[in-house]
């Protein structure tokens, strides 16, 4: 049987195992559940059985949407995250005085938000991204598809990929503890936010597929 | 032609000097290594000659924002907040690890913004947006001077065509006015050989 990573596309074969790491024939069963995906680092839990479709298509999709009242305007948080995207866009096109307006604009938003406190531990960042999985990234990608909208499903892939490593991430994180990431970087990408934890940062990103020059390295432990 | 100007992008740049032999106008020889928009005719020999890929043909007018169904918009946008929110958690939370989890998601809400309509600044729907937050009176005075500023930045003239001739012997395209002394910085040829 061959099992394969959801993030990255690794394959775990049973008959070749992994060189230096698992004999030829190591049943997929008998590997460790803290075991990761040796590119990406993402979870046993995230890896399919070839012949089954991916884990995302399973989820049941609940498509209630639009007429949605508190979506009309855009919140805080979207007027933040919009700045900052086109604040990416101006520099896209070499415009500098205009990308650091935007920047200018985005901080001072971001500056005026916080979590509520009882919202603020790791457990909830866990609930909050295993709900995406489960229903808003199915629901987006179920209407995407429908209206054949392939640039939202381009991003859809992508923050899928990244949510299912943060999940990895975070569940690890939960069983672990700061123990994960001693003597250890931590890098992100750049480009889709995919997360890094070790320190043989793959040549290209198993999300997106960009160059490893694109990643930054998280410093400092405050 | 006319219409796109060459960029060159330093991190990509070998500097094997290949566009200052190419370039008619001189555009890409200058003391800080960023192309004179000035000079440039928008030819793209430069481009095509470089041997590093470093320097790109950017539209001087960029297309329209493409449409997008409301229905995608609504499901993307309430992903960017739950991004958004995990991301205000995570920046109230020590160590690297939530770090490393803020940027990503403000990495992924951007993304999924941008899907949401918003792909272009310039676009009608970006012009649209910061016009809104100059009439939001809830906001700072310094914050809708910068949209204003942006608009302005952004859409010259108010979206007014600029005009536009063209060199009959080489093509290029001259952008506003023409006045009788203009030679085509391409050809050499005077004012009257534009229409």
């Amino acid at each position: 049987m061959r099992y394969i990573c959801s993030v990255c596309g690794f394959v775990y074969d049973e008959a070749e195992g992994i060189p230096g790491e698992f004999e030829p024939g190591t049943k997929w069963e008998d590997i460790d559940e803290n075991w990761v995906c040796p590119i990406c680092g993402a979870s046993k839990s995230e890896f399919y059985p070839e012949e089954e479709k991916a884990q995302e298509d399973k989820a049941e999709p609940k498509k209630s949407l639009v007429e949605d009242e508190d979506m009309k305007e855009l919140s805080a948080v979207e007027v933040a995250a919009l700045c900052e995207n086109l604040a990416r866009g101006c520099e896209k096109q070499y415009k500098a005085e205009e990308a650091e307006l935007f920047a200018k604009m985005a901080k001072h938003f971001k500056d005026g938000l916080t979590a509520a406190k009882e919202d603020t531990s790791f457990a909830k960042l866990l609930e909050l991204v295993d709900e995406d999985l489960n229903s808003g990234l199915v629901n987006a990608e179920e209407i995407s598809k429908e209206k054949a909208d392939r640039g939202a499903l381009r991003a859809l892939t992508w923050s899928g990929k990244v949510s299912r490593i943060l999940k990895s991430l975070l569940s690890r994180y939960e069983s672990v503890g700061d123990e994960m990431l001693k003597d250890t970087r931590v890098y992100v990408c750049t480009v889709c936010g995919f997360v890094y934890v070790g320190n043989d940062l793959p040549d290209l990103c198993p999300v997106c597929k960009v160059a490893n020059w694109k990643f930054e390295e998280i410093r400092g432990d405050k | 032609m006319g219409e796109k100007y060459a960029v060159r992008n330093l991190r990509l740049c070998t500097k094997d000097c290949l566009c200052l032999y190419v370039c008619p106008t001189g555009a890409t020889d200058t003391e800080n290594s960023v192309i004179d928009v000035e000079k440039c005719i928008g030819c793209g020999d430069c481009a095509d000659a470089c041997p590093s890929a470093a320097i790109s043909m950017v539209p001087k007018v960029y297309p329209d924002q493409q449409v997008k169904d409301e229905a995608v918009i609504i499901a993307l946008r309430k992903l960017v907040r739950s991004k958004g929110k995990q991301e205000l958690i995570a920046k109230g939370l020590d160590g690297r690890l939530a770090k490393a989890f803020a940027r990503s998601n403000s990495i992924m809400a951007e993304d999924l913004i941008r899907e949401a309509g918003y792909m272009l600044p310039q676009s009608d729907n970006g012009l649209a947006f910061l016009k809104g937050l100059t009439q939001d009176s809830d906001l700072d005075e310094s914050v809708k001077e910068m949209a204003q500023k942006l608009i302005e930045k952004l859409n010259p003239g108010g979206g007014k065509a600029t005009k536009k001739y063209r060199c009959q012997m080489c093509g290029y395209l001259h952008e506003g006015e023409l006045t009788e002394d203009f030679t085509c910085p391409n050809c050499f040829q005077p004012a009257s050989v534009f229409v």
